[in-house]
Order: structure tokens, then C-alpha cells, then sequence
């Protein structure tokens, strides 16, 4: 048993005859942000959908916070009771919902009372400074206002685990950049335990504790970086 | 260059002005003549009780019919899309075939199976739905059991078009029945009205059921006011109510839909089968469903149709409606076939407004009442002259055939088109070829699949048409649909079941051709669960 917030323990994914994960390992201390490293087909996709429980491995085990939530082809915890906060690639926003209401079902979800949906969501939607955008929708908002609306609605459940997909793949560099620096900000200060994925070094050198690299669905190396140093 | 856009103008223009004659002409010779033919007739229409009570019924049946259809078709197409079923692709063809039984013949199981002489009756030697067998809510089961599988394959597609990770988003934080209500519903939605919506139209614009079951409703008035009553101008004006009707409610299921009446391709995304825990409820409810709306029409007519003495005294009197029947619908689903591929690919290519026009009106066109169809044709084509000799041969069958299935047709090819790339095309002409040439060497064998389809369909449909085909029918001719409408009062039912079950049979031949194809191609549950997202997934997989 792991007591790690998230312990990945040789874990192994196929897709058909493709191998995505292979004898995969991981852990991530309480607070810890770990930026995972790798081109594109390294298993990196994979491997945080596995923790977010929308895949199950072939093999292996996955911990959450001492709870095991997956085993060998086996989902012990549903995805919804993980305590994840998932921001993909492509966002993902509902497009028949305003960006209140987006977050507003997160909370619905676990049955949070209405006035406190309501101070939660304004919270959530005041650390990514959007909330003047609250009754727009999705299609309404920028590509750089569309991350933030992603992230207040990854955040606003107060999860355990912040799982971000690359999700600034698709931005410009100077947008890139400040969302980039916002994203530290975020991170520091709600202090979550956070796995990020991307193929961008630059990325890594602001946002991570821990730098993962993968090649061919291995852990290629694992290193503290810089930041982790002055934390410490 | 030249002759790239003459050859296209020329054979699109062509099919254009078939289109126009066949399917618009006659709708429009009825409303013009409504208009000018008396002194204030809807004034007279619209305030006769007897109007209003054939407007409630009618409305009542659409209504109805659409609610039980999607009903039942919308949770199928849920359970289609989002749940591992096994042999999905067979149980996909198996629910969907009732759609292609012609609705009188389902209505005929009906009479031999709720009736004081019927199945329910024998079995339980009590007479306890025959009291219901004639009647409205009779007419809406019958209907509704036909029509279910087009709420169903819009329900499984609109899902199909949804990217999983909307759905995946809201699996992170809710459990998996949450989020088919809160997210994956409200965006299927407008198919799944705009289905209801076609369903209702079909339905109001059904004769066959209303006739047999004895439901007074628009189109069995406008038969009789026309067959019966020998009243043309009656007819007419009884017509022009439900076609506003029809007309209105398909403009609105065309709008809903958009789009998406010719894009049918996939979502980029995964498709999460996040409803698997449901798995065991929904294979038993497809298996009801079919029991109910495949196989006790299909048991009850073998069983009526076990009484009959001998099979060549059955086909004695109705071979020439058979062979009739066999022709009229190859000949007419290939005319049909050969206007609809050239609307459907200029349907395909039109961009904006026009294409959207062109939508509405394939929808609009397809949703015009059989014996409204019937009456303007005959209104149109019946006078002295070339337009009289016409009028009296087989030929009007086929201008029946065009009147009617062209835009189903020509919607379904300007679907398969939209595969073809343009730039195939483009590539074809900058290498020197003529658009005939690029259109039978590059297009259509990219669309053979959907040709082969189209044709079926047409073929399926023609074969079993009733409403128009009663009306334009020349005297001593029948095909084998008009043969079982008009013997079932003064023929032995055990003959009558013998007719309506050969016609099921040449109607599902094509369709157990299918299934065959199906079950060769079928490939094991894992595979065709876990390759697609390996495929469609984007890069870090």
C-alpha cells in the first residue's frame, strides 16, 4: 500500500497490438507538481487517462492518497469518485452550458447547497479572472478565456489531483506564456497535488517539481528541478 | 473548362427539372387550384365540425405515433451508442427493420391479432381487445412500432457526432446517468426532436394504417372523397389543411436538423461506452422490442396464413400483381437512383443558404401526404391530349415512385457525397478530365456503397408504396400492395396473410443480404472497442 497521493505501480497498457504503457511507475508526493515529458505516442495521454479512470490498466495498480483505485483490468473507484480535476487537450467544455453552469455541475454533481454552488463558482471564476465572463458561453470566449473556464472547472470541486492534458498545446507563445505563469500561480496557491502533461520543455521549467520523461511507454528518467530546490 | 461546366449544367439541370416536374409540380397544381377553383372554400373546410374532428384525429395520430416511436426508438439508439452491446451490428440491422415493412401490412398482423376472430381471442377463448382493434390508440401502436427505428438511428447517430470527451469531462465529476441527462441528451436533442417531428409527418401522412384500422383522418378522406365519392374538388380541399400541415412541421424538422441531415460522419473524440453498467436492461428491452415489432407481426401472419388450402390458388389471382409489383419497383428505384445522385451531389457541393434550402425542401417534398401526391398528380396529368395518354399506362406508377423517394434518395447520396473530398475532384480536372468523366471514374465508385444503398431503399419503398399508387393506378392494374388493400374485405384472411408475407419477404431479401454482410465483417468486441481510440486518438496516446 502507497501512501503517496498518486502511486502508478507497473502499469501496462495495450491498444490492440500497440503497447502504450510498459511497466509504467510513478510516484507523487502531497502538493508535488510533476510535468511529464515526452513526444507524441509515448503513452503520457494514456497514462494520466489510466489515473483519471477513463481507461483501466492490463496490468498493474493505481493508488490514490492510500486508496487503491485500479487494478488489473479493474476500476475499483469510478472516475467521479477519484477526487480528480481533469483539464483535456481540447478543453471539453459543454457547449450547451454557460461558463457558470459548466461549473456549476461539478458541484451539483457531489450535491453542494445552492448558495454555496453559487460563492464557489464566483471563487473559482475570481482566481482565473474571468468572472466578469460568467453567463457567456463556450463559443462566446476566446481561446485563452476558454483555458481559463477549463481550469476554474477543473479546480472549482477542490480535487485532489489536478490532471492537465497539454492543455496550452493549442495557444500562441505569448498567450502560452501568461497562461503558463498563471498556471504556476494557480498551483502554488491552492497547493494541489498536480501531473501535467506535455511535449514543452518550457512548460516544465516553470511549472514542475518533477520532471518525468517518457519514451515508447517507459519512464525514461525522472529529476527534481530547480523550482522543487527553492521550494525545499 | 468549357466543357466541364456545360456537361455539369446540363445533366444537373436535367435531374433539376425532373424534380421539378415530378415532385413539385403536382403540389403546387393542388395548392393553385384550392385557391382559384371556388368561392371561399376554407371558410367552408375550416369551420365544418366534421373538419375539425378529421384535425384532432389527425394531429392526435402524429402526436401519438411520435411520442411512442421515440419512446421507444431514443432509448435504443442510446443504448446503441453508448453500450458494448454484443453483435451490435446485427442487433443495429434487426431493430431497424421494421422501419422497411410496408405500415398496412403491420396493421393487418394487428387485425388477425387483437380482432373477435383473432389471435388473442383463440388463444384465450375470451374476447378481450377487439373491442380496441379498430381505433385511434390501435392505429398509433401499429405506427409507432413501424416508425421507432428512425428515432433510434437519429438518437445513435447525433450521439455518434458528440465528442466523448465532453462526455469523459462529465465523467470526472458525475455518475454516468447524470451525465447522459445533463450532457450527452441535451445535445442529441435537437436530432431526436427533429426525428420525432419527420415521425409525425409520416404518420399523419399515412393511409394505409388509418384505412384499414377505420380511422377517419385527412388522407383516408381525401381517398374517399376521390375514390369513393368521385369528388375531385372535395378531395382538393380536404388536401390543402394537411398539407400546410405536413408542410409546416417538416420546414421545422429541416431547420432542427440542419446540417445534419447530409454529415454523418463520426465524432473526432472517443466514444465512452459509459452505460455498459446498463448492459443486461438494454439487451432485454431490444429483444421486447423486436419480439414486439418484428416478430409477433411476422408469427401472426405465418399463422393466418397457415390456413390457406393451396399456394397456387393464393398466387392464382394476384401473379400479374406481383410481377407488377417486381418491375414497377426495379425500373422506378433505378429512374429514382438516376436523378437522385446527380441532386444529392449538387446538394453535397452547395454551400451556405442554398444548401440549406435544397434541405428543406427534400424534407418538405419527402413529407407531402401520399394521397395528396395521388390527387395532384392525377389533377395534373388526367386531361386531353399527350398528358391523357400518359395518364392511362404504368408510367404514372413511376412518376408515383419519383414523387416520392427522389428526396429521400437524393438526402441520402448528398450524405455519401460529402465523403468524397472536393479536392479528389479538383485533382481530377487539373489532370484534364471532363466532369462526366470525373463524376463516373472518381465520384460514384467512391460512393458505390451508398448507390447500392440509395437503390435499395427506393427499391424497398416502391415495393411496398399504397397511397399514391391506389389513386394513379390504371383501371385493371394493380401491384401487389393494391392487391392486398382491396382483397381484404371479400378474400379469405389465410390468402391475404400468404400476399402480405411474400411482400415482406422480397422486402427483406436485400435486408438478410445485409445481415450476412454483417456477421462476415464482424470483428471481436475488444478489437472494435479499443482500436478506434487508438486510431482516433490524438498524439500522446
Amino acid at each position: 500500500m502507497s501512501t503517496a497521493a498518486l502511486a502508478v505501480t507497473n502499469v501496462t497498457k495495450r491498444f490492440g497490438s500497440h503497447h502504450a504503457l510498459d511497466g509504467v511507475s510513478l510516484d507523487v508526493a502531497t502538493g508535488d507538481a510533476v510535468v511529464i515529458l515526452g513526444p507524441s505516442g509515448c503513452g503520457k495521454t494514456t497514462l494520466l487517462r489510466l489515473i483519471a479512470g477513463l481507461e483501466v490498466p492490463d496490468s498493474g495498480e493505481i493508488w490514490l492518497s492510500g486508496t487503491q483505485v485500479a487494478g488489473p483490468r479493474r476500476s475499483m473507484v469510478a472516475s467521479h469518485q477519484r477526487g480528480i480535476g481533469f483539464v483535456f487537450q481540447d478543453l471539453a467544455l459543454w457547449p450547451h452550458l454557460t461558463v457558470e453552469k459548466n461549473l456549476g455541475f461539478v458541484l451539483e454533481s457531489v450535491k453542494t447547497p445552492r448558495a454555496e454552488r453559487v460563492r464557489r463558482v464566483d471563487e473559482a471564476l475570481k482566481l482565473v479572472r474571468i468572472e466578469t465572463l460568467s453567463t457567456r458561453y463556450p463559443h462566446e470566449l476566446s481561446g485563452g478565456e476558454q483555458q481559463r473556464v477549463a481550469l476554474a472547472r477543473a479546480v472549482v470541486g477542490q480535487p485532489r489531483l489536478l490532471l492537465l492534458d497539454e492543455p496550452l498545446s493549442s495557444l500562441d507563445q505569448e498567450l502560452r506564456a501568461t497562461l503558463r505563469a498563471e498556471l504556476a500561480r494557480l498551483q502554488r496557491a491552492l497547493h494541489v497535488t498536480t501531473v501535467y502533461v506535455t511535449h514543452d520543455r518550457d512548460d516544465a521549467a516553470v511549472l514542475a517539481d518533477c520532471v518525468v520523461e517518457m519514451r515508447a511507454g517507459r519512464i525514461a528518467s525522472v529529476s527534481d528541478t530547480k523550482r522543487k530546490e527553492e521550494r525545499e | 473548362m468549357w466543357r466541364w461546366q456545360s456537361s455539369r449544367t446540363a445533366v444537373v439541370g436535367v435531374a433539376i427539372v425532373v424534380f421539378g416536374v415530378c415532385c413539385l409540380l403536382p403540389v403546387g397544381y393542388l395548392l393553385t387550384m384550392s385557391l382559384t377553383g371556388a368561392d371561399g372554400p376554407y371558410a367552408a373546410v375550416l369551420l365544418d365540425a366534421r373538419q375539425r374532428g378529421l384535425l384532432y384525429n389527425t394531429v392526435l395520430l402524429g402526436t401519438g405515433t411520435a411520442l411512442l416511436a421515440t419512446a421507444i426508438g431514443a432509448p435504443l439508439g442510446v443504448a446503441l451508442a453508448r453500450i458494448t452491446l454484443p453483435r451490435k451490428a446485427l442487433f443495429r440491422l434487426a431493430l431497424g427493420a421494421p422501419v422497411l415493412l410496408p405500415p398496412y401490412v403491420v396493421g393487418l398482423a394487428w387485425i388477425y391479432f387483437g380482432s373477435s376472430r383473432g389471435l388473442v381471442a383463440t388463444l384465450l377463448g375470451r374476447d378481450l381487445v377487439s373491442d380496441w382493434t379498430y381505433s385511434l390508440p390501435a392505429a398509433i401502436l401499429v405506427l409507432g412500432l413501424v416508425l421507432y427505428p428512425l428515432s433510434m438511428l437519429a438518437t445513435e447517430v447525433a450521439m455518434r457526432r458528440i465528442d466523448g470527451r465532453l462526455e469523459e469531462a462529465a465523467l470526472m465529476v458525475a455518475p454516468p446517468g447524470r451525465v447522459l441527462w445533463r450532457i450527452t441528451l441535451p445535445l442529441a436533442a435537437p436530432s431526436i426532436v427533429g426525428a420525432a417531428l419527420v415521425i409525425f409527418v409520416i404518420a399523419v401522412s399515412d393511409f394505409g394504417v388509418p384505412g384499414l384500422l377505420r380511422v377517419r383522418v385527412y388522407t383516408t378522406e381525401v381517398f374517399t372523397a376521390f375514390a369513393a365519392l368521385y369528388d375531385f374538388s372535395r378531395a382538393m380541399l380536404v388536401a390543402v389543411p394537411l398539407l400546410l400541415l405536413c408542410l409546416a412541421v417538416a420546414a421545422v424538422a429541416a431547420a432542427l436538423l440542419g446540417e445534419r441531415l447530409v454529415i454523418t460522419r463520426r465524432s473526432a473524440g472517443t466514444r465512452p461506452a459509459f452505460l455498459d453498467a446498463w448492459r443486461r436492461p438494454a439487451v432485454t428491452g431490444a429483444l421486447v422490442v423486436l419480439a414486439v415489432a418484428l416478430g409477433l407481426p411476422l408469427a401472426v401472419l405465418v399463422r393466418e396464413a397457415l390456413g390457406a388450402t393451396s399456394l397456387s390458388a393464393v398466387l392464382e389471382g394476384s401473379g400479374e400483381a406481383i410481377a407488377n409489383s417486381l418491375l414497377l419497383a426495379t425500373v422506378g428505384a433505378t429512374a429514382v437512383l438516376s436523378v437522385a445522385v446527380w441532386l444529392g451531389y449538387s446538394r453535397a457541393r452547395a454551400r451556405g443558404r442554398i444548401g440549406q434550402v435544397a434541405d428543406v425542401l427534400f424534407v418538405v417534398v419527402f413529407a407531402v401526404p401520399t394521397t395528396i401526391v395521388g390527387v395532384g398528380l392525377i389533377g395534373l396529368w388526367n386531361r386531353p391530349g399527350v398528358l391523357g395518354t400518359v395518364y392511362g399506362t404504368d408510367f404514372m406508377f413511376l412518376l408515383a415512385y419519383l414523387a416520392r423517394f427522389v428526396p429521400v434518395a437524393a438526402l441520402a447520396l448528398a450524405a455519401s457525397t460529402r465523403y468524397v473530398p472536393l479536392s479528389h475532384e479538383e485533382a481530377a480536372a487539373v489532370s484534364g478530365a471532363g466532369w462526366l468523366r470525373t463524376m463516373f471514374r472518381i465520384v460514384l465508385p467512391q460512393i458505390r456503397l451508398g448507390l447500392v444503398a440509395a437503390w435499395v431503399i427506393s427499391f424497398v419503398l416502391a415495393f411496398g408504396e399504397l397511397g399514391v399508387s391506389i389513386l394513379v393506378a390504371p383501371p385493371g392494374e394493380a401491384t401487389l400492395p393494391i392487391r392486398i388493400y382491396t382483397i381484404i374485405a371479400n378474400t379469405p384472411s389465410s390468402h391475404v396473410a400468404v400476399l402480405a408475407l411474400l411482400q415482406t419477404l422480397v422486402i427483406f431479401t436485400p435486408l438478410a443480404l445485409a445481415a450476412l454482410g454483417a456477421a462476415v465483417s464482424l470483428r471481436p468486441a475488444t478489437c472494435t472497442q479499443s482500436v478506434p481510440s487508438v486510431i482516433e486518438g490524438r498524439e500522446g496516446r
